[in-house]
């Protein structure tokens, strides 16, 4: 069995959902109710691969919301909490979603294995980040030529190029898909430097140098700084891939010859007939999901029962073919521009 | 990969690399700490004492399994001990009226079951209410315990759970002829807890137990007992909206 866990993107969308869900007084609830409220296992979900292989998981809500952010202990216990619940429950593999492997690195939650009666086996566990990976880089392979951008003479800028899905997609683009030059953004610059090396190339340049040089843009980190984006310095056409959470690049950069294109973001062959990612605001909701929900999946249907995202900087390219055959294999494929390329006004939607 | 450290706010709670929950032990010596514990530390006396009479007479409702039942009550008295032994060494006076009326409200309601031969309102308020109430207490006071307290309270806890688990195993093989006084007992009960929660806080807080812990995880055990049983996500989600409204 896999099992998702996620996450409402406000507090007031996790409202909404649990009224639908038939939770009304959680509802009605406010933030602080729902800081002590436990993680909820809300929806049983089977899909079947054009395989043939029919799997079955359960979508875990963590009851975490981005307003608990600023609360160290409440966001921890949000994440340890719904991992215990995904483990009581027999799940052999679970996904970590939105900010769940964030709050799960960041606040370092590998020395919390223990939560209460439960001791959490980490094999049981996958942050889904190769699988977000090899997603974003077969998205940039695929749309860059849609907009006339040929790869092999490109500049494709990396922010947030020394995280665990930014690095893996610096050493996918060089080595495999052989990008004219990588643009290394990032905040720290000694991992940045050790980046530069052990890739054997690319170019550290600041975000703002970066944005003006860039044909591509691949957006893996948060947000906070986005707000510098000014439209009117981008290349035009620019292909931006908004793999970071939350997705919202669109709103702060956008205009004609700018496609913003949400990154890490696989479509099913089927309609997999759940209510969750609805919530998460996709455009079709029965079949789309974020690529790491995808990489939980993927394990049960190949029957790989370990944690095969793990820790940081830890996605091998070879991990990256494996995830990537199998996404192929069972019927997912990754989010792609629309045809004809949209209309930049309308792409907000 | 995005990081929290953009989003972080001027909380300074929110701190991934401070110290691990369990590191930051409050002072066991002043003065602060030994007034809140003698009334935390009788709640706990009272609470297993009670425990012990409301095993004993729930013997009487169920005579085939009195000798179980007689079985748990005497667990409870060692318990009982191993917490009296634990205020005594930080020196402190349990402050014991305090903790008689703190419980009296949930003691009423079980008397009165009592009386009318109510089994199902009897187990919940002892074996799923006041366990899980003991049981996320506990669980919450481990890691800020003084060592001495929390080698008894670690062995505490590993016998709590077999009592969650008599009441549960009760209540699931008579589920649906004890659905409807389950569902009533929780509604008259459950605001007792909430309200019991409520009372304990800031003595708690003085103790590093803060109460939207104690909250989660007393609905975390509450929430596995009643799964257990047989109630589905929703259900108890509207029961235990009682003890999260209050």
């Amino acid at each position: 069995m896999f099992g998702l866990i996620g996450h409402s993107t406000s507090f007031e969308s996790a409202r909404q959902l649990a009224r639908s869900l038939g939770f009304e007084d959680y509802a009605e609830g406010d933030l602080a109710m729902w800081c002590s409220a436990p993680p909820q296992l809300v929806e049983r979900i089977s899909l079947t691969s054009p395989t043939g292989k029919r799997i079955e998981g359960a979508y875990i809500d963590s009851v975490f919301v981005p307003e608990m952010l600023s609360r160290f202990k409440t966001a921890k216990r949000k994440v340890l909490n719904a991992m215990e619940l995904a483990q009581k429950n027999g799940i052999d593999i679970t996904a970590l979603g939105g900010f769940t492997s964030i709050i799960f690195e960041d606040f370092k939650l590998l020395r919390e294995q223990q939560v209460r009666a439960t001791t959490l086996e980490w094999q049981r566990f996958t942050t889904g980040n190769t699988h977000t990976a090899w997603v974003i880089c077969r998205q940039v392979e695929e749309n860059a030529p849609r907009l006339g951008v040929d790869l092999r003479r490109a500049r494709v800028a990396v922010v947030g190029a020394t995280g665990d899905i930014g690095s893996a997609v610096c050493r996918w683009l060089s080595q495999r898909t052989g990008v004219a030059e990588l643009l290394l953004v990032a905040r720290r610059p000694q991992p940045l430097t050790d980046l530069q090396a052990d890739l054997g190339g690319g170019r550290i340049l600041s975000l703002e140098e970066a944005l003006e040089e860039a044909d591509v843009v691949v957006w893996v980190a948060s947000l906070a700084q986005a707000s510098t984006i000014d439209p009117q310095r981008l290349h035009r056409p620019c292909l931006m891939i908004d793999g970071g959470y939350p997705k919202n690049l669109d709103t702060r950069a956008a205009g004609e010859g700018i496609h913003v294109l949400k990154g890490g973001i696989v479509e099913f062959a089927s309609d997999i007939g759940w209510q969750m990612m609805e919530a998460a605001e996709m455009a079709n909701p029965q079949r789309q999901m974020f690529a790491c929900f995808a990489e939980a999946m993927l394990l049960e249907f190949e029957g790989l029962h370990t944690n095969f995202s793990w820790g940081r900087n830890n996605i091998t390219l070879e991990k990256m073919d494996l995830i990537g055959a199998a996404s192929l294999r069972h019927g997912f494929r990754a989010l792609g521009l629309e045809s004809p390329a949209p209309i930049p006004s309308l792409t907000s939607a | 990969m995005p990081t929290l450290e953009t989003t972080k706010s001027a909380d300074s709670s929110l701190d991934p690399t401070g110290p691990v929950e369990g590191s930051d032990l409050p002072d066991f010596t002043t003065d602060a700490y030994k007034d809140a514990y003698s009334r935390i530390n009788a709640i706990v006396i009272e609470g297993e004492q009670e425990a012990h009479d409301n095993y004993m007479s729930l013997g009487t409702l169920l005579p085939d399994q009195a000798e179980e039942l007689a079985r748990l009550a005497r667990m409870e008295i060692k318990h009982m001990k191993g917490f009296t032994a634990c205020g005594n060494n930080l020196g402190v006076v349990a402050d014991m009226p305090f903790a008689q009326e703190f419980f009296s409200p949930l003691r009423n309601n079980f008397q009165a079951a009592l009386t009318e031969g109510k089994v199902v309102t009897c187990l919940l308020i002892q074996a799923l209410l006041i366990e899980a109430f003991a049981i996320s207490a506990y669980h919450i006071y481990i890691p800020v315990a003084d060592p001495f307290a929390r080698r008894i309270t670690e062995g505490v806890v590993k016998d709590e759970y077999t009592h969650l688990n008599y009441g549960q195993v009760w209540l699931k093989a008579h589920l649906e002829e004890s659905r409807a006084e389950l569902e009533q007992a929780n509604r008259e009960n459950l605001p007792h807890v909430r309200r019991m929660l409520d009372r304990v806080a800031a003595d708690a807080a003085v103790l590093h137990m803060e109460k939207e812990d104690l909250i989660e995880d007393f609905l975390i055990a509450y929430q596995d007992a009643l799964t257990d049983i047989g109630f589905t996500p929703r259900e108890i989600a509207r029961m235990a909206a009682a003890a999260l409204i209050g």
